[in-house]
């Protein structure tokens, strides 16, 4: 108790210095398209600087993983199926801005012309409809799974992330008498980004402008998980995650708090996938497998389950990697003659990052204080047994009284 | 003091100290840059001087694909090195793109969709030979129909896809193909005859063995389903009865049930559109299990995604009788420059090597987009102008040109026919003969 | 009093959620004896290649029933060592014992048997070393830590497989011929669909007597019932934990294989087909070791049926049908088919 008191204080102290960081941070990340090219002429480190296009791509993943810390950090719900709210926002963007639907012709603020046939709603504001889809949907999915807990609810969310992937396979002509998804084709192209005639994707610098517009939904991101956090709403989150039934007992309406969770964090999966697609300017079934919803997770647990800036060194660390780190690494350990390639077992390496951090740095990175004093202490969850701590009940004992 | 603390501190010092370096520092080689490591080789140019342009390759060279992909780019880098790494007066580079994964094994829209995004990216890709899979085009040709300075050239040795060029009103979408070609010019053209004759092929094939009811299986991709579709069409025009179409699930691990109630149509043929590398082994396995040998009661059927010598070497014994068919001549009966051309692959990098088909098709593929370069003004938009207007005489495939659609037009030779192929222990030529043109109508129709 | 309140909902509440249950169930079980007269010998035929594959997957549907019995533990590397089993049975056979289509029967069932004396010690060791090593240090952790480490340590060993085994399927020649062995009227059963029963009932009986009957089986059950007490009792809990492992790593080698000389194996194999026999064990009631085999014979009838009868989604749809039934389980039947109540699922 004495130390969650003292670390709230430190923190109010802390605040204004950790302020000054993140500006700079956030001033250095929007020049990065400006220096990027100055960076990679560097001698030996040069070559692993990512391209502005890799930035695009490791900052929707991050911004994916900030959602997931919603449900996965702050409320303590397992989520392994979190790639089924990125497919939800790919395809709202697939539905709301491309030829798929060509019988009908709609076009609202869209940068498309207006002779071209299909939905053509603006992709701005497709980013929110899609967000808006996705709550959603992690609502549908959330309520009559909710009830369950623990590991029960992680296999849930699995079945849940196997079944959308094989849904929008299958959500054909063929499949279900009316061409929802395209099936294996997929939807594209999905409109660019733009203002008026202004089209991101036709302009030379389209990664640039692509990776401005990143860097401004992951600030918004990191706002709201950060209000969200102090807020009424989250702090009924942690407690629900630091002991459901204690949380309970005091007040805290289980199902709603969770469901909320679950619909906010499904809500920054949506954004993210609505952009990314509009990035690649394609929605395919095949991008939405369960390795996504691991890699995600891999960048909470690393970063440190709960924390903002943890999971966003995560994600942007294991963003990296997966899209130009190993290779580069790779490239270089070819170069050295040994016949190595990381990229080939990349999940391996999250994995093993996986087991690593959770035997040795379970919090993570950067630790979330409460996190690890959760951690520490051992408010969370019961343990699945423990003989050596005293007087710990186990969910079976319960059962038994 | 805390961990959140010093890693912001690190970082932010990290960055400051990398643009103080930076300012001191100027760029590095000249020449092109390259494409990224992630799915490329490195620049490989054995010419005088730096590269001009890059010319680059994408194919999955990973999984059972590889032994096709794998000649087709040997037969590029052979090519390209035969002209001394120049097209006309321009040095080109080449780099090897995959646009397979390890954990799917085979091609990835993922891969694709990055692969094409860097190349549209880098101002001196001037050209793309590839894809091998059309679901793969599919993904990448509007990428490259909008890359700045007017898109980039794309030639294919392998899609066949019909709707990649052309609306055929029996399977393709009314936004099919205008849908690929977002700035309305296009940037994409093939050696490969599209499957409308490729299924009127199998389909007339199938007939002259005496089937009279087939069931089709699918792998609902746009190879496969394409394929498959206009297979089925030909057939219904010859007075074939389709007992079934139906996908088949890659992920399965048995497809015996499946198998049983193909048995229960009566159908005395399948036919199997899609890729070896989708679990085919298996599915050839169980056909033979529940429906007996290919040479027995009822017959197997495969298009060019299974034509080659994994499939043989996957599914053992039970591949025995299996008919493939794959475009052109049979391998061992081309003639003049292409045996010729064949010749100088087998003593050189497929040295040992059973030379696959697709190879001819690559190099086919690699001269026409050589030809073009070395034609061009060195614009992007000229070498795609000047690839449309390409004419090959007597060339590796025979004499053709292309439509405006980008497809083979005017074909003598090779090209123009298609060759089945029986399973033994390897690929034994069965029949070859090119399919009527009222079929290959029908194979298109809606 | 929280807890009577929230027990009193929860009657309430399942009361209805069993009534939506039941007719869930009862509409397929018409639809079932619907499609069994339109072709009894289809029918028949199909349930048969559903019940052997169900037979496959309950070998490793067991594996998971037992460490999650023990533990509470999904232990997702299972499926990944059961693949990688099958990977090193199909170079054991083929490279190091040289078996082939014309090796006679008696050297192929030596070789096979050969075969398991090699792989089961080598993977009963593999996994208890990766209980050792990833989940014991985790055992008085929140339970997520576990889950979450299970699922990367699946990812780790699936990469081992894909490191020595690259992204091709390995497979034997078809020892046991696929011929028929029973022929009733139209109904068939093949030599090899048989010798799967052969393996899969004995091992299902030794394992039911070895945790029924033995000192170390008692032990088991005695751990997964409460740790403490019989910590206090003098059993000794990190052993029986151990064994457990062992038991469950011979398992896997055992239905690797069994699958290896069925189907073709690949490094990924044990991810897609762990998801299913977890299924499995959680339909039959997870913990509960005859549940694990009955539940993996039903998905493998669904399957079967999906795929095999007319008028089904069809192949394409099995995956999310089998994920469907796992979703609805845990909603509507917590406990499975033959477990018991636990207020963990409620």
């Amino acid at each position: 108790m004495s130390t969650i008191a003292r670390s709230g204080f430190v923190s109010r102290v802390r605040t204004d210095r950790s302020w000054w960081l993140a500006g700079g941070l956030i001033a250095l990340a929007l020049i990065y398209p400006i220096i990027v090219e100055t960076l990679q002429a560097l001698p030996f480190i040069g070559d692993f600087v990512p391209r502005t296009s890799s930035m695009v791509v490791m900052l929707v993943f991050t911004m994916m993983a900030i959602g997931l810390n919603v449900v996965v950090g702050y409320a303590g719900l397992l989520d392994l199926g979190y790639v089924a709210f990125y497919a939800a926002g790919a395809y709202m963007a697939g539905w709301l801005a491309s030829l798929q639907f060509a019988d009908v012709t709609f076009h609202f603020g869209s940068t498309v012309s207006n002779d071209k046939p299909g939905i053509h709603v603006s992709m701005w504001l497709i980013l929110a409809l899609a967000g808006v889809f996705t709550m959603i949907v992690g609502i549908l999915i959330g309520l009559p799974t909710l009830r369950l807990r623990g590991d029960y609810l992680a296999i849930v969310t699995l079945g849940f992330g196997e079944i959308v992937p094989q849904f929008v396979r299958n959500a054909d002509q063929e499949g279900i008498g009316f061409d929802l998804t395209h099936g294996t084709f997929g939807i594209a192209p999905i409109d660019s980004l733009g203002v008026g005639a202004f089209i991101f994707r036709e302009q030379r610098n389209k990664d640039d402008l692509y990776y401005w517009t990143a860097i401004a939904l992951l600030l918004f991101t990191v706002f709201c998980c950060i209000r969200l956090r102090d807020s009424r709403l989250g702090r009924a989150w942690i407690a629900i995650r630091e002991d459901e039934t204690a949380a309970a007992a005091m007040g805290v309406p289980l199902m709603r708090t969770k469901t909320w969770s679950y619909a906010i964090g499904a809500f920054f999966g949506g954004v993210a996938g609505a952009f990314y697609s509009s990035f690649k300017a394609g929605a395919f079934p095949a991008d939405f497998y369960f390795n996504i919803s691991i890699f995600l997770l891999c960048m909470v647990i690393l970063g440190g389950m709960g924390s903002i800036w943890g999971v966003l060194a995560g994600g942007m660390i294991l963003g990296y990697l997966n899209i130009e780190g190993l290779a580069t690494i790779g490239s270089k350990v070819q170069d050295a003659g040994l016949h190595f390639d990381p990229t080939k077992y990349q999940f391996g390496i999250y994995g093993f990052i996986i087991v690593v951090m959770m035997l040795f740095r379970p919090t993570g990175l950067i630790p979330e204080r409460r996190h690890k004093i959760e951690l520490v202490e051992g408010v969370h969850d019961t343990p699945f047994y423990d003989v050596q701590t005293e007087g710990t009940l186990t969910d079976r004992d319960m059962s038994d009284d | 003091m805390t961990a959140k603390k010093s890693v912001l501190a690190v970082l932010g010092l990290l960055v400051a100290a990398l643009a103080l370096v930076a300012a001191g520092c100027g760029g590095g080689g000249g020449g092109v840059t390259a494409l990224p490591s992630s799915s490329c080789t490195g620049i490989e140019y054995e010419g005088d001087g730096d590269p001009d342009y890059l010319l680059a390759s994408d194919f999955p060279l990973q999984g059972s694909s590889r032994t096709q992909t794998e000649q087709i780019v040997a037969a590029i880098r052979h090519e390209l090195g035969q002209r001394g790494w120049k097209a006309g007066d321009y040095n080109i580079g080449f780099q090897s793109c995959d646009d397979a994964t390890a954990q799917a094994a085979k091609w990835d829209s993922g891969k694709c969709s990055q692969n094409a995004n860097a190349y549209a990216a880098n101002d001196d890709v001037i050209a793309v030979i590839g894809t091998f899979n059309s679901g793969c085009a599919a993904i990448e040709i509007p990428v490259l129909n909008t890359a700045p300075n007017g898109g980039i050239a794309m030639m294919s040795p392998a899609n066949t896809y019909p709707c990649l060029t052309v609306n055929l009103p029996g399977g393709c979408d009314a936004t099919e193909p205008d849908k690929y070609y977002p700035n309305g010019t296009r940037n994409y053209a093939r050696v490969a005859p599209a499957d409308d004759y490729q299924g009127a092929f199998g389909a007339e094939f199938a007939q002259k063995q005496g089937t009279k009811k087939v069931y089709v299986l699918n792998d609902k991709e746009a190879y496969g389903l394409g394929v498959a579709t206009t297979f089925r069409k030909a057939a219904e025009s010859l007075g074939i009865e389709i007992a079934g179409f139906e996908a088949w699930d890659p992920k399965a691990s048995s497809y015996e049930a499946q198998m049983k109630k193909i048995q229960g149509t009566g159908a005395d043929a399948i036919f199997l559109g899609g890729l070896i590398d989708e679990n085919g082994a298996q599915l050839i396995k169980d056909k033979v299990a529940v429906l007996g040998p290919n040479d027995g009661d009822v017959k197997l059927y495969a298009p060019d995604g299974f034509t080659t010598q994994a499939t043989i070497d996957e599914a053992g014994p039970a591949s025995k009788g299996m008919f493939m068919s794959v475009a052109g001549v049979p391998i061992d009966a081309f003639t003049g420059t292409a045996k010729t051309y064949i010749n100088s692959l087998l003593a050189g990098p497929l040295k040992g090597k059973a030379i696959d088909p697709y190879a001819i098709y690559g190099a086919q593929a690699a001269q026409v987009v050589l030809d073009a370069i070395a034609a061009s003004d060195g614009s992007r938009s000229d070498v795609i102008a000047k690839m449309f207007a390409s004419q090959v005489t007597d060339g590796l495939l025979g004499t053709f040109g292309f439509n405006e659609n980008g497809d083979p037009t005017n074909a003598s030779g090779a090209v123009v026919g298609f060759t089945m192929y029986v399973a033994t222990d390897k690929l034994e030529t069965s029949d070859f003969f090119a399919p009527k043109p009222q079929t290959v109508n029908a194979a298109g129709a809606a | 009093m929280a807890t009577a309140v929230a027990a009193l909902h929860r009657v309430r509440a399942s009361s209805l959620i069993d009534a939506i249950g039941l007719l869930l169930l009862g509409s397929v079980l018409l639809w079932l004896v619907v499609k069994f007269f339109e072709d009894p010998t289809r029918f028949i035929n199909v349930g048969i290649i559903g019940v052997t594959n169900g037979a496959i997957f309950g070998l490793v549907a067991l594996g998971y029933t037992l460490v999650y019995g023990i533990l509470q533990l999904i232990n997702f590397a299972h499926g990944d060592v059961f693949a990688l089993s099958g990977l090193v049975a199909s170079t054991i056979i083929l490279d190091v014992l040289g078996l082939g289509e014309d090796t006679s029967v008696i050297f192929v069932v030596l070789g096979l048997l050969a075969t398991l004396a090699i792989t089961m010690p080598l993977f009963a060791l593999v996994n208890a070393s990766i209980e050792r090593i990833a989940y014991k240090p985790l055992r008085h952790a929140p339970r997520l830590a576990a889950l979450i480490t299970a699922v990367g340590m699946s990812f780790i060993v699936q990469n081992v497989s894909l490191a020595l085994y690259g992204v091709d399927y390995e497979s034997v020649p078809s020892f046991i011929p696929r011929t028929d062995a029973i022929h009733v009227g139209g109904i068939v059963i093949q030599w090899n669909k048989l010798s799967v029963f052969f393996i899969v009932i004995p091992v299902l009986l030794v394992m039911t007597w070895f945790v029924r009957s033995t000192r170390q089986g008692k032990g088991m059950r005695a751990v997964a019932q409460d740790t403490e007490a019989s910590a206090m009792m003098g059993i000794n809990v990190d052993r029986t934990i151990s064994v457990t492992f062992l038991l469950a790593g011979s398992l896997a080698a055992v239905a690797g294989l069994v699958y290896l000389l069925q189907f073709e194996v690949r490094y990924d194999t044990g991810f897609e087909l762990g998801l299913i026999a977890f299924t499995a064990a959680v339909l039959g009631g997870i913990g509960n070791l005859t549940g694990a085999v009955l539940g993996a014979m039903v998905i493998g009838c669904v399957q079967a049926f999906n795929e095999g009868l007319d008028g089904t989604p069809g192949g394409d749809w099995t995956r999310s049908i089998v994920f469907g039934i796992l979703i609805a389980t845990l909603v509507f039947r917590p406990e499975g088919i033959l477990g018991e109540r636990t207020p963990e699922g409620a």
